[in-house]
């Protein structure tokens, strides 16, 4: 039981941060590769203030989901944007924007790592204090608690939303075909910009929860994620939002096993090797749908 | 680690061939004896050394560190007047910003320099590693700093200024034997080479040795992040210390999860802990033990005046990677004056006879394993805020 | 010139080494085929020259022959496994085929050294030797672009429907191309690893995948000589910058993001662009329109066929 509990901890620590990039990529048919940059340095952003004013929780989640938004549609506006402009279609555009983002990327990064020296960063100046439960003999801390609603809400919240809203579906619209969404009355680049900047939030919050969660930061964390989150989202099937949920549980509940048999140097090749299996037997990942290609 | 350096292969292939083809031809012709550019011996008025290490980019904190150190020895030569008192030494720096191309390539413009005296090498292992061969190649006495791995110190021309973790990672199994702390649980980073030497064969041994049980060793790689379920797992074990061997975010996380499952044991730590690397782990932290080859806490002689020294003039605690700087630049200085010659060549010997005699630096008395550095390091706690002298 | 040369030897060499890296991903993003697969055959066949090098006692040669071609065997295995994938599907396929060749390394013991990899493993390879493997790669590649065969792989990219009803052994061409692309990231991990004399595990990442991409997307990825474009930008962008110290990481960012969204056929691209219309504006045939509607196509193009068309900015900058 507490093997499950902790996995559903990690997978919600996943979850979090894929989210964003799963949200991005199944709607507008953007993969950010400075989602991971966007998440260090909102949580950084939150840090480098609470280092002079002692602030709450929501506070500095406040903050980092702010600087989070913020960078995010930045990059849509700046980046990404022209980047779409400038190509014949969407398919000859996506390997750009995957460099695009590598590059934006970069820069956050390198201020962080400036800014700390790369020693680690958290929020220790902040009022919050981790409480230790122990329920049934199960321990749990309220932080953990946190992220697992957190996450998990957020998730079957965001694929709900964008199952039966209006504005769901003109999202969603965008990703299968954005002309005739256009043409429909969908105002993509407005629709773009806004979910990058929910996209981006969500990579801000992802980074201070982890934060108040594991305590510490380091500065290539968002890479170390990134490459997770790219796994997660195929796994589960590319656009596809509950793949993204079962995905993040799979690799946490992977991950956990092979600790267990206390093999932790072959982590990256067994979860690696699963998602390997996995597209072996389906290759469209396991919710992914054969009919929307946008690969 | 157990895998010898095959040497003989290394050296067939280096005598042969030219390494880096044109480069190391043109770099080797007449080196030897233009160095310093006194060609008969004697001291040169003179001496240009090159720093070739990280200033910027991930292991930057041991570069500047180094660098600050050396900077400050090197003013204390000159106003000594160590090596006479016209002789002025000049250190040019470039930053390798942790790539190995950048090294290499800086390397070999430095060794075709046949201005240049000595070398101080890259900080970061596998860049130290891949110009080693070169300063052996074209003769060029280059001291590390830093660079633990293994294939950095491998003939005549390598020297190293840092003592690699392992080798006084003793003093923390003694202290385990002394305070009765047998049963003792090891968690450690596999994929980062220092650690996974220390966990995989260096610990075990130290504990056999110390009359240590090791109860369980659990290993993880650099980008695991969450440590729950083996500090749980832990926790359960009640062992009477913890061995964690991570590096810095993951030390506060495992500390701090260790503590949350409810572990109240000794936490034996390394040098990574160093320089409030666990602050952020708050009181968490409080009681961690950990050895170093160098603490400002330090009551030396030599060590308290160099903590003096660098404070006056950084306006700063120095860290180990200063103190190594430091005394890598006064082996230099020394190994200058012992063999009376601020050539290549008569630096290669000077440094060689100062390591043959060991001398007392800034980390208390330092002794070498050929042209490798050894200290006995001391321990300290951390109290929550500061490092302390655990008195042995 | 022989001063110039003696100080960036060095640079010189790493230019060539990244080359050959891009090269065997360019490839078969040539074919449509989205595989990062020559990433992981860098690490086998660096570690194959290096083990064969340091613990079999072979040459120089011998070794890098060897981990050359069990790069070649293994890809075209992984090619049999996964060549049904497409897209990111492969791309991600292809990246856990290389993390677990880090992962292997890691836990090989003694034969890879574990965590702290191998050392010592110095061959005699010259800038000449680098040199001459690379022309022989590229005279190859440049084969492969030219007249039929070159239009039959453009077929397999961009319509590969059209291509089985020419006649075009689809399957096996991409089969092929996954052996080719193991061939050349085995040699280029084999060269650069007894260049550098050391392989770790930590250098079989990720972060490989990023240069080779990086090389690919600013120099131009229809064409060999985009990825030399390419890789001659990214190697000595770093030394050029290297006055601005501290901040260079942020001008490197700020430089690979312009590139991606200025050029959108790389440098090779704008290159041709410029020469295209200056021949239009000789006042031959072509209208000046025609230069800006109909650009080179410089973007490798997955198998299926556009769904989501922006409208068309022409080459115009």
């Amino acid at each position: 039981m507490q093997e499950l509990l902790n996995t559903l901890t990690l997978g919600s620590i996943y979850l979090l941060f894929a989210l964003g990039m799963a949200l991005a990529w199944s709607t507008i048919g953007i993969l950010n590769f400075a989602h991971g940059a966007i998440f260090v340095f909102s949580a950084f952003s939150a840090h480098f203030i609470s280092d002079f004013v002692p602030l709450s929780m929501p506070a500095i989640i406040l903050i980092s989901v702010l600087v989070g938004a913020t960078l995010s549609a930045l990059t849509q506006w700046l980046a990404f944007e022209p980047i779409l402009k400038r190509s014949k279609n969407h398919r000859s555009a996506e390997l750009r924007i995957l460099i695009g983002g590598i590059g934006v990327a970069a820069i956050p990064i390198a201020l962080v790592d400036w800014a700390t020296a790369s020693a680690p960063f958290g929020f220790a100046n902040s009022s919050y204090s981790t409480q230790v439960y122990e329920i049934m003999g199960l321990r749990i801390t309220n932080t953990s608690l946190i992220v697992i609603i957190a996450g998990v809400g957020i998730a079957v919240g965001l694929t709900l939303w964008l199952r039966r809203s209006r504005q769901g579906l003109g999202l969603r619209a965008i990703g299968v075909d954005s002309e005739t969404a256009s043409l429909m009355g969908v105002n993509r680049t407005v629709m773009a910009i806004g979910t990058m900047a929910i996209a981006g939030g969500l990579a801000g919050l992802a980074g201070a929860l982890q934060v108040f969660q594991l305590q510490a930061m380091g500065v290539e964390t968002g890479d170390q994620l990134l490459i997770k989150a790219f796994a997660m989202i195929v796994l589960g099937g590319l656009g596809s939002m509950a793949g993204v949920i079962l995905g993040a549980f799979v690799l946490a509940g992977a991950e956990s096993l092979i600790f267990a048999a206390n093999m932790g140097t072959w982590v990256d090749a067994v979860s690696f090797g699963l998602i390997f299996l996995v597209l072996l037997v389906r290759p469209q990942g396991i919710f992914g749908r054969q009919e929307v290609r946008r690969t | 680690m157990s895998v010898p350096t095959p040497r003989r292969h290394l050296f067939k292939a280096t005598a042969v061939l030219a390494s880096v083809g044109l480069l190391a031809a043109c770099g080797s012709t007449g080196a030897g004896t233009q160095g310093g550019g006194d060609a008969g011996g004697g001291i040169a008025s003179e001496i240009k050394l090159k720093g070739i290490y990280d200033t910027t980019g991930p292991v930057a904190y041991a570069g500047v560190g180094a660098s600050k150190g050396a900077q400050l020895a090197m003013e204390e030569i000159e106003e000594q007047g160590f090596l006479g008192e016209d002789v002025s030494i000049s250190l040019e720096e470039v930053d390798t910003a942790g790539e190995i191309e950048r090294a290499s390539s800086e390397f070999s413009r430095a060794v075709a320099d046949p201005g240049v005296a000595a070398i101080f090498g890259p900080v970061a292992g596998q860049q130290a590693a891949t110009v080693a061969p070169m300063a052996e190649q074209s003769k060029v006495p280059t001291i590390f700093n830093q660079a633990g791995s293994e294939g950095v110190v491998i003939g005549d021309y390598t020297f190293r200024g840092t003592a690699p973790m392992g080798t006084y990672y003793d003093i923390a199994a003694e202290h385990l034997e002394k305070e009765g702390l047998t049963d003792v649980a090891v968690i450690y980073n596999g994929t980062y080479p220092t650690f996974a030497e220390i966990g995989q064969e260096i610990f075990p041994e130290l504990a056999e040795k110390h009359g240590l049980n090791i109860t369980s060793s659990q290993a993880v790689q650099s980008n695991t992040q969450d440590f729950t379920s083996q500090a749980q797992a832990i926790a359960q074990d009640k062992p009477d210390a913890v061995v964690m061997l991570l590096i810095a975010p993951q030390s506060v996380t495992a500390l701090t999860q260790l503590s949350q499952a409810g572990y109240d044991g000794q936490v034996m730590a390394t040098s990574v802990q160093a320089a409030g690397n666990v602050a952020q782990a708050g009181e968490h932290a409080a009681g961690l033990m950990y050895p170093v080859d160098f603490s400002a806490a330090q009551d030396g002689e030599l060590a308290v005046d160099f903590v003096k020294g660098f404070e006056e003039k950084y306006g700063e605690t120095p860290d180990a990677y200063a103190a190594e700087g430091y005394d890598s630049m006064w082996w230099l200085a020394r190994g200058i004056k012992a063999s009376g010659d601020s050539s290549r060549e008569g630096i290669r010997a000077g440094l060689q006879q100062v390591a043959a005699e060991g001398f007392e630096g800034v980390m208390g008395d330092l002794t070498f394993e050929g042209n490798d550095m050894r200290v006995s390091g001391v321990l300290v706690e951390w109290d929550g805020t500061d490092e302390k002298l655990v008195t042995q | 010139m022989i001063d110039w040369y003696t100080a960036n030897s060095v640079v010189i060499q790493a230019t060539m080494t990244t080359l050959l890296l891009a090269l065997s991903i360019q490839l078969p993003l040539r074919m449509g085929v989205f595989s990062f697969a020559g990433v992981g055959c860098f690490g086998i066949g660096g570690y194959t020259a290096a083990i064969a090098f340091t613990k079999f006692g072979m040459g120089t040669w011998t070794a890098v022959a060897f981990g050359t071609v069990l790069a070649g065997v293994l890809c075209y295995l992984l090619g049999l496994l996964v060549h049904k994938l497409t897209g990111l599907y492969l791309g991600m396929a292809t990246i856990a085929f290389a993390l677990i060749v880090s992962v292997v390394a890691t836990n090989g013991g003694s034969l890879t050294g574990g965590a702290s990899g191998l050392f010592g493993a110095l061959g005699g390879i010259t800038n000449l030797h680098v040199f001459l493997l690379l022309a022989v790669v590229i005279i190859g590649l440049a084969i492969s672009e030219a007249g039929r065969f070159g239009r039959k792989i453009d077929t397999v990219r961009e319509d590969p429907e059209l291509a089985v009803a020419l006649g075009i052994n689809v399957t096996r061409y991409r089969k092929l191309t996954f052996l080719a692309s193991g061939l050349i990231g085995g040699l280029a991990g084999a060269v650069t690893t007894l260049l550098r004399s050391t392989i770790t595990p930590a250098e079989v990442n990720f972060h490989l995948v990023v240069v080779a991409l990086t090389v690919i997307i600013i120099g131009g990825s229809s064409s060999w000589l985009g990825a030399f474009i390419g890789a001659v930008f990214i190697t000595w962008l770093p030394t050029v910058l290297s006055f601005v110290a501290e901040w260079e990481p942020i001008i490197y960012g700020f430089v690979v993001a312009l590139a991606a969204i200025f050029l959108p056929g790389g440098i090779l691209g704008l290159v041709k662009d410029l020469r295209h219309r200056r021949g239009a504006r000789r006042g031959s045939t072509p209208p000046p329109e025609e230069g800006a509607a109909a650009p080179p196509d410089d973007e490798p193009h997955a198998p299926e066929p556009s769904r989501t068309p922006v409208p068309s900015q022409g080459g115009a900058l």
